[in-house]
């Protein structure tokens, strides 16, 4: 997987992802960008994913809880909710369909690349 | 690689969270409070680990993290603002009442420039619509005066003004953006 994303593409799944991360295991936003990052997303930056689990918590998606850190501050963990399980199934479903309908697209056959200058 | 946080790693860190916090005024205080504590929490982290400079980059500036903030409180899209309304309704009477008093002052130099002393009182009508009567007593030379207090007209024009800076009918509950339901559609970061 490239370093480089289409930023609105981007836009579009990051969500997505990180309720998948977090389905997986439980995590505070450092960490959880620190996994999309190690997935291949090096150019989503901490900046982009703190506000985005700050809205998916104020969806009922993700709950929250304080946990005492011997480094510093006390950190944030998120977990998914009833909701946010729902939420990943709907989207992984969604994604599934769209990516589905982009690969028909992108698999039909070409007739004939253009003639430069034509 | 472990790095050392030092106190001016530290000082650099609670710039960032302060600037943020500045640009959160508009959140209520425990999302707001919760937000500061996260990022700063998260910040240390990143110090530890890749060092203060990379993790400030990471974060990126204070003000785009406390849009994308408000984004996810509020929703996107045009918002109000308390502090253009406050703004407004502090500075207009600071600049209004400068020009009311140059033009009482103007009236008042122009009824004692003439050097003949005529003791008595003087009323002006004030500037039209925003202020009432101003009546001058001249007495040996010096002049004092009363009146000139804003109309009803000048504080329905304050509130009004203070009110389209904000644009604080936006805050009004009924004309929010609802909150998304949980569903696929809603998932865009």
């Amino acid at each position: 997987m490239t370093s480089s994303h289409d930023p609105q593409l981007l836009k579009g799944v990051l969500s997505l992802l990180l309720l998948h991360l977090l389905a997986e295991q439980e995590s505070y936003g450092y960490e959880v960008a620190q996994r999309l990052q190690a997935a291949g997303f090096a150019d989503v930056l901490e900046g982009t994913v703190y506000p985005a689990l700050a809205r998916l918590e104020r969806e009922g998606r993700l709950a929250t809880r304080l946990v005492a850190s011997s480094s510093g501050p006390a950190r944030k963990y998120y977990r998914l909710t009833e909701a946010g399980y729902e939420a990943l199934a709907a989207g992984a479903a969604g994604w599934s369909r769209h990516v589905a309908g982009v690969d028909a697209v992108l698999s039909r056959p070409l007739s004939a690349a253009p003639q430069k200058g034509s | 690689m472990p790095n050392t946080v030092s106190w001016y790693d530290r000082l650099r860190v609670e710039w960032v969270v302060w600037s943020l916090d500045q640009r959160l005024y508009d959140l209520p205080s425990r999302t707001r409070i919760a937000h500061r504590r996260e990022v700063r929490a998260n910040l240390l982290t990143a110090a530890a680990e890749v060092g203060v400079g990379e993790a400030l980059r990471r974060v990126g500036s204070a003000r785009e993290l406390a849009a994308q903030y408000r984004d996810a409180e509020f929703g996107e899209g045009p918002r109000h603002s308390w502090l253009a309304a406050a703004l407004f309704a502090l500075t207009t009477p600071l600049v209004l009442n400068f020009f009311l008093s140059e033009a009482a002052n103007a009236y008042e130099q122009a009824l004692t420039a003439t050097g003949t002393h005529a003791d008595g009182n003087y009323t002006w009508g004030g500037v039209t619509w925003l202020q009432s009567p101003l009546t001058f007593s001249l007495h040996q030379g010096q002049a004092t005066h009363v009146g000139g207090a804003y109309t009803p007209l000048t504080y329905v024009l304050l509130v009004g003004g203070a009110i389209a800076c904000g644009r604080l009918w936006r805050a009004l509950p009924r004309r929010r953006s609802p909150r998304p339901t949980p569903s696929a559609n809603g998932l865009a970061g």
